[in-house]
């Protein structure tokens, strides 16, 4: 299937064109109307739009582009994550961010677009292309705010991720030098591949991509980012972006490097424990709220790609569809818990949020502290959360690939990462000793109670295992 | 069913426990009461014929494709430690009436007992570990908001220790559970009864006994010694105890420390046949060990309520020492050392509610826990004295009360299984008589100390309640067949 079926391409793309139209009206807009509310309702509405189109356009799975482009139920459910991510910090961002709505808010549906496109592309070039979309496109938002502070974080997220890009295209190329297609899924076939330059695509294209989801050693620009933007940035920063990074290294390592099994099994299988580990030591020792969660997303990374660790290094066909699975629920339950948790940052107005400043907030204001509460329960991973279900579902798919130790090792992570979590559930609860004022509008409050609603109520998403392993084969390859 | 009924009947008080801001305490007393009383009469009444086995099961499929169901059971473990459970909840409320404590406590006490009540009725894993994990978050909240002055130290003490053990419990059940299938045609299941069966446990080509069952045991013997808490895994206990206000330290004490005991005679008695002597004898070490060390540390407590955190700690030993001698008997031998087991630790828990209870009405009379600066209460408060003296003398194990039957059974059993060694267990023993008639002398006897200025005796109310609590023991300890029937029925069933 070589040739270009250009006759209904159009019309899958229907929803992207449709969010292009509103981005491009809104900034037209700018120009009179500086109303922040009707730029969120705005994109609300057309996030919804987008989303509803894309379920509507849903007709089985279809190939474009030579299979560059597919469009199947695995990358749509992703796509709807991700829109989801975006509608959820919409109302918080429109409300924080003042100044230039129009500016923040067509930047921000771009950003969808090609969060779209990423989710369904099975090639180097269009992941390459759509990856750009979403970098250029965060690295403004990030610099939306009036201090200094917003813009030092966007500059080092801007110079590092640039050099990341470099290490993409060069990898790429690297990749096209030992297969001969920047395609995905043609390369799983291919018998005779040039092993040493496929090496180097392997770790450039590791260090490229992985970047993005804050894998160690190319951390250290997430922690200065997320605490250096404003709350709803950094909450789409560290879970739609995320998400997004985590399905392009999904499919680029487990679909294009189908045919280097062990080797991709090794390096993620170092990669994830250095991960967690360091993500959860240096989170331990956090004063700083923004930085811990920073810290702490930088271990749920380490536990995310776990995943890849189960799929290319066991052959149980069990392992893989809940490895995979485990991903797809993962994905969804950390955009609430996550992003609930650095809107909640919110809270107290000052510039560096310390853990001890929330002290006082459980008797001012139960709902926030309980809420809060739980989403910090669900991300330590304990029962009834569904942040406890995402990770029985990723342990168990570790255990049914007999990768014991890998288990252990991230179960114990995920004991001592407790103990942060459960730090600010008890200072919320201490009376504070001085007299503090809360930011506990409905900007704060909903996210907030959203967040803590949908942390307890996807547990009940287990319940659709058996529909949601049906689309596991749609990521493209198979134990 | 009907206990099903009872269980969501709990859910449904904790709710209203949460919501309603008057009357918490009335509220709170009247539902664990409920509770209490439908307990025991669905015990007397489906378990006086009891013989061994599963009854009262039902099952809901939720998702059978991984075998995910919500079923539920009773045997002759589980009504003995649900009876514990509600009359524990019972009394740590009853004794909370106090301005101090709102609906926030009285909220998470009812969900403590939900969660202890859906442990001990469900028979599916994934369930099983839920209320496992969903009993720590109340407590840990209740420790955290209504402790002492170290309440935050102390929570998260018990909260990380328990967690890393509750994960060693998950990697557990997900190893069975994940080897469960592909030996049996591809059918995926979280069914307790099914996944402990030692037949497929030790099942491999080989013959041998594979490297996960061991792994397998290893996370479930770790899981349940912390909780115990046995000698190495104990640090949590006396922080947690102590800074806990007393209706949670009788929470503690009397309910929370079933789980580890319920975990061993539920999870790794149907599956004893594959654990090995070297084990066994581990297990034994631990619990004489654990005996002897909180007995000698106990002793030189000044603080009353930490010395009988301790002394809680030290009867856990018997715990760990009848299981042992269970596994390395048979027959008969066996059999009295699981019960003896189970019966402890039903005796222990109703004994540290007496003694918490009792201490903390000194503790609210005279204004002081320490030993130190106590003496001579027999002059002002005769009752609440009676009923403490009543408590410590349980917990030595006196002929007549329930200690002593359970003490006496497993005494027995070790004589059969240890041979001269048991002059450890009985030197354990006789160093926690010393200390508690020690405390005894200090505390009730010698002359009053005038510092205390002029205290008063129990209300009636109160006394009410020690002498409940005093009758259920009492009955324990002269008709032990009462419960010591239904336990030996189900032990017969399993082994």
């Amino acid at each position: 299937m070589t040739f270009f079926l250009y006759s209904n391409i159009l019309e899958s793309l229907y929803p992207e064109i449709f969010l292009g139209f509103v981005a491009f009206g809104m900034l037209l807009m700018g120009r009179r109307v500086k109303n922040w509310m009707v730029y969120t309702t705005i994109s609300i509405m057309a996030l919804l739009i987008s989303m509803i189109l894309l379920i509507l356009l849903d007709s089985g799975s279809q190939s474009f582009f030579g299979g560059a482009f597919v469009i199947n139920n695995f990358g749509l459910y992703f796509a709807l994550i991700l829109i989801t991510s975006s509608l959820y910090v919409s109302f918080t961002a429109g409300s924080e961010l003042k100044h230039d709505p129009e500016i923040f808010f067509s930047i921000f549906l771009f950003v969808n677009i090609a969060m779209i496109i990423a989710a369904f592309s099975l090639n180097l070039i269009f992941i390459f292309i759509a990856f750009e979309g979403i970098s250029v496109g965060t690295y403004i938002l990030s610099a939306h705010g009036k201090t200094r502070r917003n813009l030092e974080a966007s500059i080092k997220y801007f110079f590092t991720g640039v050099i990341a890009t470099g290490f993409i295209v060069f990898g790429s190329s690297f990749y096209y030098l030992s297969t001969g297609t920047f395609n995905l899924v043609s390369v799983a076939n291919a018998a005779d591949i040039a092993k040493p330059s496929m090496l180097l695509a392997l770790i450039l294209l590791f260090v490229g991509f992985g970047f993005k989801l804050a894998l160690v050693p190319l951390q250290q620009w997430a922690v200065d980012t997320y605490d250096g933007t404003k709350n709803p940035v950094s909450a789409f920063l560290s879970s739609g972006t995320k998400v997004l990074a985590f399905l392009i290294i999904l499919r680029v390592f487990l679909v294009g490097f189908a045919s280097m099994r062990t080797d991709v099994f090794y390096l993620f299988t170092i990669v994830s424990i250095i991960t967690m580990t360091y993500g959860n030591f240096a989170a331990l020792s956090e004063n700083n709220l923004k930085r811990m969660l920073a810290y702490s997303s930088i271990a749920q990374a380490g536990y995310l790609i776990l995943v890849l660790t189960v799929v290319s290094g066991s052959t149980s066909q069990f392992a893989f569809t809940v490895a995979i699975f485990a991903a797809m629920y993962y994905s969804l339950v950390y955009i609430f818990m996550k992003g609930g948790a650095f809107m909640a940052t919110g809270a107290v107005n000052k510039e560096k949020v310390e853990i001890n400043d929330l002290s006082g907030i459980g008797l001012k204001s139960p709902a926030f502290a309980i809420s809060l509460g739980i989403m910090m329960l669900a991300l330590a991973g304990i029962p009834p959360t569904a942040g406890f279900f995402a990770k029985y579902y990723l342990f168990l798919s570790l255990i049914s690939g007999n990768l014991w130790y890998l288990a252990v090792i991230g179960i114990l992570n995920s004991a001592i990462s407790v103990f942060y979590y459960l730090r600010v559930i008890v200072v919320m609860f201490r009376p504070s000793s001085e007299e503090r004022e809360f930011n506990l509008s409905n900007s704060i409050l909903l996210p907030v109670i959203i967040g803590a609603v949908m942390s307890i109520g996807l547990s009940f998403l287990i319940f659709g295992y058996p529909y949601l392993s049906g689309i596991v084969a749609g990521l493209g390859v198979g134990a | 069913m009907f206990i099903l009924y009872i269980f969501i009947l709990a859910i449904i008080f904790a709710i209203i426990s949460i919501l309603m801001k008057k009357g918490s305490w009335e509220i709170a007393m009247v539902e664990s009461l409920i509770l209490m009383v439908f307990t025991s009469i669905y015990g007397l009444v489906r378990f006086s014929t009891y013989t061994g086995g599963m009854i009262s099961t039902s099952s809901f499929a939720i998702d059978k494709s991984i075998g995910i169901t919500f079923s539920t059971g009773m045997d002759g473990l589980s009504i003995a430690l649900l009876f514990l459970t509600t009359v524990i909840m019972f009394a740590a409320i009853y004794t909370a009436r106090n301005e101090k404590f709102d609906r926030r406590f009285f909220g998470l006490m009812m969900f403590t007992e939900v969660g202890l009540y859906g442990l001990l009725i469900s028979r599916n894993f994934l369930f099983f570990y839920v209320f496992w994990e969903a009993i720590i978050i109340p407590v840990f909240l209740l420790i955290a908001i209504f402790g002492d002055s170290r309440k935050e130290k102390a929570s998260l003490k018990f909260f990380v220790y328990t967690q890393i053990g509750s994960v060693f419990l998950l990697l557990s059940i997900l190893t069975l559970f994940s080897y469960y299938g592909p030996s049996h045609n591809n059918v995926f299941t979280l069914n307790m009864s099914a996944l402990l069966n030692p037949s497929f446990i030790t099942k491999d080509i080989t013959d041998k006994v594979p490297f996960w069952t061991y792994f397998a045991l290893f996370g479930f013997f770790f899981a349940f010694l912390v909780k115990m808490p046995s000698f190495p895994l104990h640090s949590w206990l006396p922080d947690a105890y102590t800074s806990a206000p007393y209706p949670v330290t009788i929470v503690l004490s009397g309910a929370i420390s079933l789980m580890g005991g319920y975990g061993f005679f539920a999870v790794l008695m149907p599956i004893a046949s594959v654990i090995g002597a070297g084990i066994a004898w581990t297990i034994i070490g631990l619990g004489i060990f654990s005996l002897i060390y909180f007995a000698l540390t106990a002793m030189f407590q000044t603080n009353t309520k930490k010395m009988m955190s301790y002394a809680s700690a030290a009867s856990m030993g018997f715990i760990s020492i009848s299981f042992g001698d269970g596994l390395l008997s048979s027959g008969q031998v066996s059999y009295t050392a699981f019960a003896g087991g189970i019966y402890q630790i039903l005796a222990h828990g109703l004994i540290m509610g007496l003694v918490f209870a009792s201490l903390y009405l000194i503790k609210q009379k005279a204004g002081t826990d320490s030993n130190l600066s106590v003496s001579g209460l027999w002059r002002d408060m005769p009752y609440i004295s009676a009923f403490f003296l009543a408590g410590i003398m349980a917990s030595l194990g006196l002929p007549g009360l329930a200690g002593f039957i359970s003490e006496a059974s497993i005494v027995l059993s070790s004589y059969y299984v240890l041979g001269a060694i048991i002059f450890l267990v009985i030197f354990g023993m006789i160093i926690t008589a010393s200390y508690h008639i020690w405390v005894v002398q200090k505390t009730l006897n010698g002359p009053f100390n005038e510092n205390l200025g002029k205290i008063k005796d129990a209300k009636a109310s109160e006394i009410a309640l020690l002498s409940f609590l005093f009758i259920i023991i009492l009955l324990l300890g002269v008709y032990p067949n009462l419960f010591f029937g239904p336990i030996l029925n189900f032990v017969k069933g399993v082994i």
